[in-house]
């Protein structure tokens, strides 16, 4: 089985062959290693690389709220992109080439507290142009590109729920 | 269904088991030393589980309330009863005085507890717990609405001789000559901040180092102001170059004696909301200590404080202080003195509030053992410009071991709503030295798990590895700073060797959920020895 798999901003090709018993060839862009894997619980992975007792560890890996694993490991976190099952925040980098009208939506129920641009404004990539208050934080949303600002439909105080667009960039 | 311990409706109003007949007097209101009964908490998350736990260790009964999304809250599991007050959002469940106060009444609470946020500094919640015969933990009514004043605190303090930053009492509207605004200026000297009454977010603010900028800065601020929020209207105050944010607590007891802890510093803040928290500080010394712990006492004396309360103040690099405000409530940080004094201020709000007397030597609540750090764990991804990222926690494994304290608010299978703050744990660490407490954090901070929503974690492993964290030399604009020169770098530092280990991970997690066969089961069923096994038996041959 193969998967592309994305992290840390680096994309690798892994194919995962079973070795016999609990013993799996993986393979990392041509880098083989065995890996015995053994399931703890619903998420939990106790891994033995390469047969070094040294290297065993343990990694959990459970799904994120946008499809992506978050890889926990050691302390650290990542999200792993499998698939082109995208994180969140490889969004805002593909939206930056992308042609045409890009909405900026509420990531979460809220309240507009300042709109920062109107329509036919310029507006430069990452620049914030509207800020919403939810859980009790003002957050202020960037345009995912350089452009102009094609629409504004939300008005200041207002209150909107998930998803809800709030400026168009084109 | 209901939990075991929510209160159903019909059977509300029968006769509580756990009152005690003599506690309350025929006038319905309490009497100094009667003993709290039963406690309501007005509140949720950590600081709700935090107020269970003093209760229980008091053998007082608790009653949680709880909105339509925490019904599977932790704060609702851990007290001994739990009322539903209403739908999810604050303003119709946990802001709710009536839906409150009614709780108490259906449940035969006594006291209420209002924790911090959302009532506890509301001075009618106070006045309707009063009126409905309960007591409430805190300050009176009216000294939560004198002290909730700016203005109103800020004159009490200049009454009570503590020394308030310089600056206008009242604002200059678009009629006020900028001679007269020149002639404040310079009565309060240079620097000076000109700042929009109706600012925030550093809208309507300048720094005017110098007599011939001030009017200039006027108009841009009052322009800047009205564009933003209408009101052309400011004020000045004298600029504080690198203040750091440093705040006494106090215990106040109904006989009259009001007693000052040592300071807790929190500088470290991101857009105004601390973030860490420690005690002592470390630019306090123990005569700086002395003299800011007599100011607040000084203050919350003069003005009839009672029960928990926090002077804050700027301090100045010169050792000058400034009082800021009082919060007339528990505060968020309080573990770290509770962790440095070895004294529990939840316990003694509630000693308080039945009308014990503070028998805390002095001496002891203001000087600290060892040092103590607290970080506060917010659902929110340090590498997206900490949004807040509710969600479900898949998993939760709080830190723990030597000199570890973990004041949590959720459990695993919570989802963490939209709809209030986004704090799920402090985690505070002691050790003997700053130092000491610094190396544990880091430690504490790898072994805490939160599976399933991004937390702030990673930043506070990054944070506790900066050379001026480490070294002190911060101040209240340190943090907003740092965090402006990033360029979107993630602060998870994960080497070569973790991203390959990490993606090996993630492959496999991939393959077992796509082949869906539990790698367990066929190693039994083929009968062959894992290389675990293998591994154990060369190790146990060296031997």
């Amino acid at each position: 089985m193969t998967f592309e798999i994305e992290l840390g901003g680096r994309s690798r090709r892994v194919a995962i062959d079973p070795a016999g018993g609990t013993r799996f060839r993986v393979t990392i862009d041509d880098v083989v290693h065995v890996v015995d894997a053994v399931r703890v619980g619903p998420s939990g992975l106790s891994l033995l690389v390469d047969g070094d007792a040294s290297l065993s560890r343990y990694a959990e890996v459970v799904a994120g709220p946008g499809g992506e694993s978050l890889v926990w490991l050691d302390g650290q976190s990542a999200t792993a992109m499998v698939d082109g099952r995208r994180p969140r925040r490889h969004r805002g980098d593909a939206a930056a080439h992308a042609e045409g009208a890009q909405p900026i939506v509420a990531p979460m129920p809220g309240r507009v507290v300042r709109i920062l641009v109107a329509p036919g404004d310029e507006v430069a990539a990452r620049q914030p142009v509207v800020v919403v208050e939810a859980m009790k934080m003002e957050n202020e949303l960037r345009s995912p590109k350089a452009g102009r600002v094609k629409d504004v439909p939300v008005s200041e105080g207002a209150s909107v729920d998930a998803g809800r667009v709030l400026v168009v960039v084109e | 269904m209901w939990h075991r311990g929510e209160v159903e409706p019909e059977r509300a109003n029968e006769p509580n088991p756990w009152r005690c007949p003599q506690a309350r007097t025929g006038s319905g209101k309490w009497e100094a030393g009667s003993a709290l009964m039963k406690i309501l908490i007005a509140n949720r998350g950590e600081i709700a589980v935090r107020i269970v736990r003093a209760c229980r260790e008091m053998d007082i009964p608790t009653v949680a309330v709880f909105s339509e999304c925490d019904r599977h809250a932790r704060h609702v599991r851990e007290a001994d009863q739990a009322v539903f007050i209403g739908p999810s959002e604050a303003a119709k469940s946990y802001l709710r005085i009536d839906a409150i106060v009614d709780a108490a009444r259906r449940t035969g609470a006594d006291a209420v507890h209002p924790g911090y946020g959302f009532l506890a500094e509301n001075a009618a919640f106070a006045r309707a717990c009063r009126d409905a015969g309960l007591t409430f933990i805190g300050p009176s009514p009216e000294v939560i609405a004198m002290m909730g004043s700016k203005t109103a605190a800020r004159n009490a303090a200049i009454r009570a001789g503590v020394t308030v930053v310089p600056g206008t009492e009242q604002p200059f509207d678009i009629r006020t000559p900028d001679e007269a605004i020149a002639a404040t200026a310079a009565a309060i000297g240079y620097p000076v901040m000109v700042k929009a009454v109706a600012g925030g977010g550093g809208k309507g603010m300048r720094v005017v180092e110098r007599a011939e900028d001030l009017v200039a800065a006027i108009r841009t601020a009052r322009s800047e102001a009205g564009a933003a929020f209408g009101d052309t209207s400011i004020y000045l105050e004298r600029r504080i170059a690198h203040p750091r944010h440093v705040e006494i607590q106090l215990l106040g007891d109904r006989h009259g004696t009001v007693l000052p802890f040592v300071e807790r510093e929190c500088s470290i803040q991101r857009r105004h909301q601390k973030v860490v928290e420690e005690s002592p500080s470390i630019a306090v010394d123990a005569s700086l200590r002395r003299r800011m712990g007599d100011a607040a006492a000084a203050l919350a004396r003069s003005v009839g404080y009672t029960n928990a309360g926090t002077m804050e103040f700027l301090l100045d690099a010169d050792g000058s202080f400034y009082f800021l405000e009082m919060n007339t409530r528990l505060q968020v940080e309080h573990p770290v003195t509770e962790m440095v004094t070895g004294l529990d201020l939840v316990q003694w709000q509630i000693r308080i509030a039945r009308g014990e007397a503070l028998d805390v030597d002095p001496e002891r609540a203001l000087t600290p053992r060892g040092h103590a750090i607290e970080c506060r764990i917010y659902a929110e991804d340090p590498d997206q410009g900490f949004m807040p990222s509710p969600g479900l926690i898949r998993g939760l494994r709080p830190a723990s071991g030597p000199g570890v304290r973990d004041d949590g608010g959720v459990s695993a299978g919570y989802e963490v709503p939209v709809y209030y703050d986004s704090l799920i744990a402090k985690l505070a660490t002691w050790a003997d030295t700053r130092d000491l407490a610094i190396d544990r954090m880091a430690r504490a901070l790898r072994e805490y798990q939160v599976l399933g929503i991004p937390t702030t974690i990673p930043f506070f492993q990054w944070l506790m590895g900066r050379a001026e964290y480490r070294e002190g030399r911060y101040d209240t604009t340190y943090l907003d700073r740092l965090l402006l020169e990033r360029r979107g770098e993630s602060f998870a530092e994960i080497d070569a060797a973790g991203e390959e280990l990490m993606t090996i991970a993630a492959g496999l997690d991939a393959y077992f959920r796509a082949s869906a066969a539990s790698p367990a089961s066929a190693a039994a069923a083929a009968g062959v020895p894992s290389l675990w096994l293998r591994a154990a038996r060369k190790a146990a041959l060296r031997e």
